[in-house]
């Protein structure tokens, strides 16, 4: 794990480096002098070599120190945390949605092949993995706030302000649109494992023994269950990532929001901080799958 | 007395050859023939060239100026006279922007796969093929691509590059190398053992001549497949890079940043505000579909 996060600093930083433009240039008067020029590139640390530049910023950066947004002349760790819990609840809520339903979906339809719900399966399968996810907001938002008027489209309050009745309210829809890749993938990934095991002879051992249909989808879930983790797993970081379109449609104030920003306002420090926060947490959350795989699955904690 | 129902068991000269001619297709028209017999991937086939031909002809087909507005016409809606697809927030004519637009958001989709299908099939190759000190090197480090989400990672990069169509190609090339090497990667480890290789090793073929004339025969079906998967990924990740700010400049027309400019009309006209969004869907769709249908018909397993 240690290498892979080295690794991703490495190519967050090597980013910054083919920013086009000096830094330096953009922050003097056109009439500065050489002097005033070396001063600057001191202060920043532009004056050390590329390897001492990449240490130095990685020591900052471990000590919680992201440097300051250009734009908006603050820390953008302050930033950077505030948005992180808000974009947490919104990948939170997307995952909830995304993952029951598309068991539900997915087991059902392994069962009933012919049911209607079997048919719709294929239907989310299908245009869940093409469906551009902020293309599916604005639909939402289109149904549910302009012709109904159910739900809000904006003004997500944040962490602590609002309410809970209020945030689950602005999540609904910013949630589904998230999750709707995530369901297509997982609802096809879980029908396909539960048809496989439905004609494993385990399972028809069970039914000659008579067990009931309750006691034979246990047996199904606990065995398809290491196919979804690995599957979940890596759907946490699409789901994170997908966040940061949908975000800047429903200007839910998360870290995409933030990354929206800083791209428009070219203030760079935002985005390099955002894309090295988010990677490091998915490289944790898979951590964190492979550890619940060996706790899942006895053939991998034996091996 | 020869019977019709003995004609099989006939071992006569004539019979046998009659048997072959009767068989002999080649793999191509096999191949044409399966693909054509699933209809959902015929249909969405002829989708995607009628998209394409129409957004390559834009000149020809459009009857207003892309750039040029009628600012008296803004927001019409769908289905107004003159312009089928109504008009944009600055009286542009919808279809025209599409039509011009589509041909930007088509090389962003397509490009990419065909920059990341050919250096991550080489490196996937070179490292299946060599296996050793070479697999590990290039191996561990493409899994450090992994540890990113896809779209954060390319909106990093062509953040870094700056605005501009060609910097989002670039950007989703870099992110589909490593997982096109790994399909070649284990692809080709699977060739590697098998006998012709051995045989072709014996008889004192070079390490180029072996992989140009077994390996890459052997596992171009399997990434010529993935890689028209891609094409729908591609598509819908380079809109949203766009989306978000980072392709072409306005006034120029594209698809994901024509969403982003009409988003704030959702609710003055939804319909209309949907219709990029709606190209980019119907393509992906399609690209899904048609890739499907060209898996079946090569009959690769996943």
């Amino acid at each position: 794990m240690i290498p892979t996060l080295l690794g991703v600093s490495i190519i967050v930083f090597l980013m910054l480096q083919i920013v086009p433009g000096d830094p330096v240039n953009s922050l003097l008067p056109p009439d500065a002098t050489e002097e005033d020029r070396q001063r600057i590139k001191q202060e920043l640390g532009l004056d050390k070599s590329l390897i001492g530049q990449y240490f130095s910023w990685l020591g900052n950066t471990l000590q919680g120190d992201f440097g300051r947004s250009i734009i908006k002349r603050l820390e953008v760790t302050d930033l950077l945390f505030d948005a992180l819990s808000n974009t947490f609840i919104l990948a939170f809520g997307a995952a909830i949605f995304a993952f029951l339903l598309s068991l539900i979906i997915g087991v059902y339809s392994a069962y009933h092949p012919k049911s209607w719900i079997a048919s719709l399966g294929n239907i989310i399968g299908l245009t869940g993995v093409s469906i551009p996810n902020f293309w599916a907001a604005l639909i939402l938002i289109g149904i549910f706030s302009v012709m109904l008027g159910w739900l809000p489209s904006t003004g997500m309050k944040g962490v602590g302000g609002g309410g809970i009745g209020d945030t689950v309210m602005h999540l609904i829809m910013p949630a589904i649109a998230v999750g709707m890749t995530t369901l297509g993938v997982m609802t096809r990934m879980i029908r396909s494992s539960v048809v496989d095991l439905l004609q494993k002879d385990f399972i028809i051992t069970l039914q000659a023994k008579g067990a009931s249909s309750f006691i034979i989808l246990m047996h199904v879930l606990k065995n398809c269950t290491p196919t979804i983790l690995t599957v979940a797993g890596l759907q946490v970081g699409y789901l994170i990532g997908g966040s940061v379109l949908v975000e800047t449609v429903f200007s839910w104030p998360g870290v995409g929001q933030l990354i929206y920003q800083g791209i428009s306002q070219r203030d760079f420090p935002i985005i390099q901080s955002g894309v090295l926060v988010i990677s490091i947490l998915f490289v944790i959350i898979n951590l964190v799958v492979d550890i619940l795989h060996a706790v899942v699955d006895p053939r991998i904690r034996e091996a | 007395m020869i019977t019709e129902n003995t004609e099989h068991y006939s071992t006569t000269p004539t019979t046998i050859l009659k048997r072959k001619v009767k068989k002999e297709e080649s793999t191509s028209q096999k191949i044409i023939r399966e693909f054509c017999k699933k209809r959902t991937a015929f249909v969405s086939l002829i989708i995607l060239l009628i998209i394409f031909s129409s957004c390559l002809l834009a000149p020809v087909i459009a009857q207003y100026d892309p750039l040029e507005g009628d600012i008296k016409d803004r927001l019409l809606v769908v289905g107004s006279e003159g312009h089928i697809l109504g008009t944009d927030e600055q009286g542009r004519d919808m279809l025209t922007r599409i039509l011009y637009g589509g041909r930007l958001s088509l090389l962003a989709g397509i490009a990419p796969v065909l920059v990341a299908g050919l250096i991550g099939s080489f490196l996937g190759i070179v490292a299946g093929y060599f296996g050793g000190i070479i697999n590990t090197i290039i191996m561990r480090t493409l899994d450090i691509f992994y540890a990113f989400p896809a779209i954060l990672l390319a909106i990093g990069i062509s953040a870094a590059l700056g605005q501009g169509i060609n910097n989002i190609i670039i950007a989703i090339s870099i992110v589909f190398i490593p997982p096109v090497a790994r399909i070649a990667e284990s692809a080709v480890k699977g060739v590697r053992e098998e006998e012709f290789i051995e045989a072709a090793k014996s008889s004192g073929a070079n390490n180029f001549s072996i992989i140009r004339y077994h390996i890459i025969m052997n596992v171009f079906s399997r990434l010529f497949v993935y890689c028209t998967t891609q094409i729908s990924i591609s598509l819908v990740l380079a809109s949203g890079l766009s989306f978000l700010g980072l392709g072409v400049s306005p006034p120029n027309p594209e698809w994901g940043i024509m969403l982003n400019n009409l988003k704030q009309q959702i609710f003055i006209n939804p319909l209309l505000t949907i219709i990029p969004g709606l190209f980019i869907f119907i393509t992906a769709l399609a690209i899904n579909l048609v890739s499907d249908g060209l898996r079946d018909a090569l009959e690769i397993k996943e």
